[in-house]
């Protein structure tokens, strides 16, 4: 983390140059924790600056360097690690929890979708299982029908 | 390899499945990262300075909020640049550059006003929606010039 | 040096708008600290039912959580900070419900403000001030007593004013056009030590305020330099002696307003407008000048008219005098027209910055324009209330300034 400031203080600079790039790598596994997938990618490439967020981690460094590792990271548990590009290197101090004193907006919308990412993992898994997508994807979507009146008129008479 | 906006721009899993399906996402982070790493720009935090609500005047006049108007010069050259597009509907809990729902309205309206390909769903709620909401977004992106197959 | 005053920031679309660098330039140059107060998820998600405004902006929920978070005492804050965009409707319904909302439920003091993108940390200073004021100095502001001899000065944008005071009394006062500042404030200086009798290096303490007082806090030693909204709010409950309990102080100036719930003594929630010069002491100068009569006229001459008779189509200071004008062409008696011009500035304060605090009688105004008897007149029919003017209301800046700067006067 960097070092910390009052928020907003205007000595700011963007620490990140053109040409680097930082990506999220978010992981929910009972397997894999953050902190595997974090010792792994020292192990996998030792000049890319690696943070461990509270879903997985941030990688920054220039961008094929960043990509190649993005690539063998997803393969150690490709339907359960989850990239997305940031805006933000770091640490930075605009965005930094510790300045701002609350979490930046994106955190919620993270940890929103991370509720729902096992659904996608789901998902991923069955596009290796085609059967089971056929089959899960054949059935009607259920959908709250509204009563007909014959149906109606069904119940009343049943009772 | 086409360029997809994704809606909500702020999306992780939109962001990951369109990347991971060999396209290039359009959203909140790209346009971010190009204002953040701008040299001379000194108005922390996004580097959104007052320019940008005055740029944001292409898209939405000038008794639109300043807000709208900022965020508007993010998206805007963006959705302007995409081949497609995809579109998660219930995105209530999106926040901060989708944290306005005036701005997002005019997002998803500029988006249809471009006739590009649209997908348009809902996020999974168990399983069986995962699949298909995988699969659907799949199958519309291997439809994309340039899309991987796998 | 004392731990910053921290000031929660409840905004939505400010980051958006290129004014956050102003924000804090604003808080920075009052040494107070700007912090997000810190909520969760599921705080997010039940706020819109909890507080039972339901909106779709996902940054406005948050807000709306954040509130929640301070009242609740989960997040320990000095002051609180709304800023929403200018124009948006939704924001303006969570802007000023949440307002209300942390006034009832704790005493943080509140300011609520909507921006644009030329909004400068200029304009939000004073704001931001006032807030420190009121968490930094609720010992000072406690005052309710002038003691000693103390020179109160007011440099304000139109006016400059000065009091000196001995003992709880005003024993003399000044009165200039604000010219040059330093030359205006030398020359009223000059005018109430005539009428007090007193000499210069009697006085035992000064206090300035104004939009001058940093210039000429410095330049006369002042040991009190403070903000307007928190000097202004202590001289009216000080003048009206309703030091205690609730009151409403409205002080339409020459460049801008002041709306300010005060609770003993103490601001909770205000609002300060200075976009339109329409809805200033301007607009009724205009109106003089265009009847040929002097401002101290205006008042009494309103009060024989009946402004409904002018049809006025818009508050500007342009085209509303325009109206007026037309008016004068087409037959409406002078009277007429000074009744509209001041239910004109009057309806506008109301619309546009008495919206932003809450009314609790009683309605004190001041400021020079508060001897406009017709502007007074219009406003209490608005507010359906007597308004209480007190003796010295156009000093009122300067009366402040005397009665906190005697606790600056050390006790041999």
């Amino acid at each position: 983390m960097s070092e910390a400031v009052v928020a907003g203080q205007r000595s700011v600079r963007p620490s990140v140059q053109p040409g680097t790039v930082a990506k999220y790598v978010f992981v929910d596994s009972p397997e894999l924790t953050a902190a595997d997938l974090a010792l792994r990618a020292y192990e996998i490439a030792p000049a890319v600056q690696i943070k461990e967020t509270c879903f997985g981690l941030v990688i920054t460094g220039l961008e094929a360097e960043v990509d190649r590792l993005v690539i063998e990271l997803r393969n150690l548990d490709p339907d359960r690690i989850f990239v997305k590009d940031r805006g933000f290197p770091p640490g930075d101090e605009r965005r930094c929890r510790a300045n701002l004193g609350g979490a930046r907006p994106g955190f919620y919308g993270h940890e929103n979708e991370m509720k729902l990412v096992r659904y996608i993992s789901s998902g991923l898994r069955a596009l290796r299982d085609p059967k089971k997508a056929d089959l899960l994807r054949a059935k009607p979507k259920k959908q709250d029908e509204p009563l007909s009146p014959e149906r109606l008129q069904e119940i009343i008479e049943e009772s | 390899m086409a360029k997809v906006f994704i809606y909500p721009g702020t999306s992780l899993i939109l962001s990951d499945l369109v990347a991971r399906f060999g396209h290039r996402p359009l959203g909140a982070a790209l346009a971010v990262r190009e204002k953040v790493q701008t040299p001379g720009l000194d108005s922390p935090p996004l580097q959104i300075t007052p320019e940008d609500p005055k740029k944001g005047l292409r898209y939405a006049a000038v008794e639109v909020p300043s807000g709208v108007r900022g965020r508007m010069a993010l998206y805007g050259p963006q959705i302007e640049e995409a081949d497609a597009g995809i579109i998660v509907r219930d995105a209530d809990l999106a926040f901060g550059c989708m944290g306005c729902a005036r701005t997002n309205e005019l997002v998803r309206f500029l988006l249809h006003r471009r006739e590009i390909p649209l997908l348009e769903l809902t996020y999974p709620r168990s399983d069986e929606e995962g699949v298909r909401f995988v699969a659907a977004i799949k199958e519309f992106l291997a439809g994309l010039a340039g899309g991987e197959t796998a | 040096m004392s731990p910053p005053v921290r000031i929660a920031l409840l905004g939505c679309g400010a980051e958006y708008s290129g004014v956050m660098p102003e924000i804090y330039e604003a808080a920075r140059q009052v040494e107070a600290e700007v912090f997000y107060p810190d909520v969760t998820l599921a705080d997010v998600k039940a706020a819109g039912k909890s507080f039972g405004l339901d909106v779709h902006s996902a940054d406005l929920k948050l807000m709306i959580a954040r509130a929640e978070a301070l009242v609740a005492g989960r997040t320990e804050a000095d002051a609180v900070f709304i800023a929403t965009c200018f124009r948006c409707a939704e924001a303006a319904i969570v802007r000023n419900e949440l307002r209300r909302y942390i006034h009832e439920g704790s005493r943080l003091p509140v300011v609520s403000y909507s921006f644009t993108e030329r909004t400068t940390s200029g304009t939000l200073l004073t704001r931001m001030e006032a807030l420190v004021t009121i968490a930094r100095r609720r010992a000072l502001l406690a005052r309710e007593r002038q003691e000693g001899i103390t020179l109160g000065l007011d440099s304000g944008s139109a006016t400059t004013k000065a009091v000196i005071m001995k003992e709880n009394e005003v024993i003399g006062t000044g009165w200039r056009p604000t010219t040059q500042v330093q030359q205006s404030a030398d020359e009223v200086i000059a005018l109430a030590l005539e009428e007090s009798g007193i000499r210069r290096s009697e006085i035992e303490a000064t206090g300035v305020t104004g939009y001058g007082r940093f210039l000429l806090g410095n330049s006369i030693g002042a040991d009190l330099i403070q903000e307007e909204l928190t000097v202004n709010s202590k001289g009216a409950v000080y003048l009206a002696d309703r030091q205690h309990g609730f009151a409403t102080v409205i002080d339409i100036g020459g460049m801008d307003n002041k709306a300010i719930t005060v609770q003993d003594g103490i601001p909770g929630v205000f609002t300060m407008g200075g976009i339109c010069a329409g809805a200033s002491g301007r607009f009724l100068e205009m109106t003089a000048k265009r009847l040929g009569i002097d401002i101290t006229e205006l008042g009494p001459l309103a009060m024989k008219g009946m402004g409904k008779n002018v049809p006025m189509n818009s508050y500007c200071i342009v085209f509303g005098t325009q109206s007026l004008v037309n008016a004068l062409a087409a037959g409406n008696s002078p009277e007429d027209v000074a009744a509209a011009a001041c239910h004109s500035v009057a309806e506008q304060v109301y619309e546009q910055q008495l919206q932003e605090v809450d009314i609790r009688e009683p309605v004190i105004m001041v400021g020079g324009t508060s001897l406009i008897s017709g502007l007074v007149h219009a406003m209490g029919e608005l507010l359906q209330t007597e308004i209480v003017v007190p003796r010295y209301s156009q000093f009122i800046g300067a009366v402040g300034s005397a009665l906190l700067a005697s606790g600056y006067i050390r006790k041999e």
